[in-house]
């Protein structure tokens, strides 16, 4: 069963995550035919495993006290742009080139 | 012409008041140094990782207890997937699965008419309470088209309080809103002090025949005051009335309130409904409170959280308050509304 255009846009809009050419295509099929596997498994009945620790893994509980923090400038070191310790970002989202377009570089590679 | 039913819901995020953040150890203030309360683990960079702020936790149950709620001895943190500069990581820790508090209630009162002299109690249901990170800010700089962004709020615990939609105008959200206001000032979980963005608030509107099924409800953002709530809404249900008599349709969309042109409008940047990918928060275990009954007799105090501890040091919520001035002073009710 192949992954449609529409689920391909979808992924990448979603994740970020440029496709490319058609051998990542193939890759995320693959991927996606290793995890149907757990679909074999009959779970009815039974809760989700969060982690193989399960209840020996204690979340710790930290104190309400100020420890961190004071260092805007080491921060702002890995910030391409600037202004007066902000950070700058584009104004909004930027939205991904259109499917066509990315479509046709698919095909070109 | 038949008569429209309108339906609000709330959902409503309060600022945890606490000295540091929800998962991290850098301080919680308001106004203060662009990035300068802001840690490692804030700015999301690689390597860092969340630490749970007992406090907050106790925020959450004492703020449960006072609306009725179930608390979940145990809860889970999940990771909401979006994109947008003010959310360094990528992502929100949330509690969509199991969240700390469920089914809980919340009773405000109303004047009948507009002279107090007559009052009617109403209940809301809530339908959970949720433990979850605040984002940064931004600042929107259109004359040189770019974003500055502060992430001295980013990672600030909130409690995400749902109201059903039990409510049917602005009147009565604004009555709502203001009773969990006072509440949550009493038992000192949040400020909530509105124009601080400590409450903010956004409200799910629709409109429906009576025995007809729920009409399509859009939601309303960027209200800023418990009377902009009030207008936000009524103008909601309203264009929705008057949309749907000419014959129009009601989008499932977001839509922001002007508050200067007393309208809401469609949001730029909402296109289509949102994918979050909710994934379990792989680097928290779950939250596990306990009561009297299921105290562990080996365990360090500090890191246990006893829900009847709390519940017993709760102070005296506004209604009992009321109740009691009007017991010991012989006052009218409509009178304690006026003092609390």
């Amino acid at each position: 069963q192949k992954v449609s255009v529409e689920v391909l846009d979808h992924l990448e809009h979603l994740a970020l995550v440029d496709f490319r050419d058609s051998e990542g295509v193939e890759r995320l099929q693959k991927a996606i035919q290793f995890a149907d596997q757990l679909l074999e498994v009959n779970t009815d009945g039974v809760e989700p495993m969060d982690s193989v620790l399960e209840d020996r893994w204690c979340l710790y509980l930290r104190e309400d006290d100020v420890t961190e923090g004071n260092c805007t400038k080491e921060l702002l070191e890995n910030a391409r742009e600037k202004v007066e310790e902000y950070f700058v970002a584009p104004p909004g989202n930027i939205p991904l080139s259109k499917l066509e377009e990315r479509e046709t570089f698919l095909q070109g590679s | 012409l038949a008569p429209w039913i309108p339906v609000v819901g709330l959902e409503i995020h309060a600022q945890i008041s606490s000295n540091s953040k929800l998962f991290s150890g850098s301080q919680v203030q308001f106004a203060a140094p662009p990035n300068s309360l802001v840690s490692f683990f804030d700015a999301s960079l690689p390597g860092t990782l969340p630490v749970l702020n007992r406090r907050c936790v106790e925020a959450a149950v004492m703020t449960g207890l006072a609306l009725n709620c179930s608390i979940n001895k145990k809860s889970l943190f999940d990771r909401k997937h979006y994109f947008y500069a003010d959310l360094p990581a990528g992502y929100q820790i949330t509690q969509q699965r199991v969240p700390i508090a469920v089914n809980g209630s919340l009773s405000y009162s109303l004047c009948i008419d507009n002279k107090m002299s007559q009052m009617v109690t109403k209940t809301v249901r809530i339908k959970q309470i949720q433990l979850e990170q605040d984002s940064g800010k931004s600042l929107h700089d259109d004359t040189r088209c770019q974003t500055l962004v502060d992430l001295n709020r980013a990672g600030v615990g909130l409690m995400e309080v749902v109201m059903e939609p039990d409510m049917c105008c602005g009147e009565e959200a604004a009555a709502a809103v203001r009773e969990l206001q006072l509440i949550l000032q009493t038992l000192g979980s949040s400020q909530a002090v509105m124009a601080e963005g400590q409450l903010r608030v956004d409200a799910n509107v629709s409109v429906h025949h009576p025995g007809e099924p729920y009409g399509v409800r859009t939601e309303v953002k960027n209200i800023n005051s418990i009377r902009f709530l009030a207008k936000a809404v009524d103008y909601e249900i309203q264009r929705q009335i008057e949309e749907l008599e000419n014959g129009g349709t009601i989008l499932n969309e977001t839509r922001a309130f002007d508050s200067k042109l007393g309208c809401t409008v469609p949001m730029r940047d909402k296109e289509g409904k949102q994918d979050y990918r909710f994934m379990p928060e792989p680097n928290l275990p779950p939250l596990i409170l306990y009561d009297a009954k299921s105290l562990p007799a080996n365990m360090n105090h500090q890191q246990v959280i006893n829900i009847d501890w709390i519940h017993e040091r709760l102070p005296d919520l506004p209604s009992v308050k009321r109740e009691k001035l009007v017991e010991q002073y012989g006052i009218l009710p409509e009178h304690s509304f006026t003092l609390l």
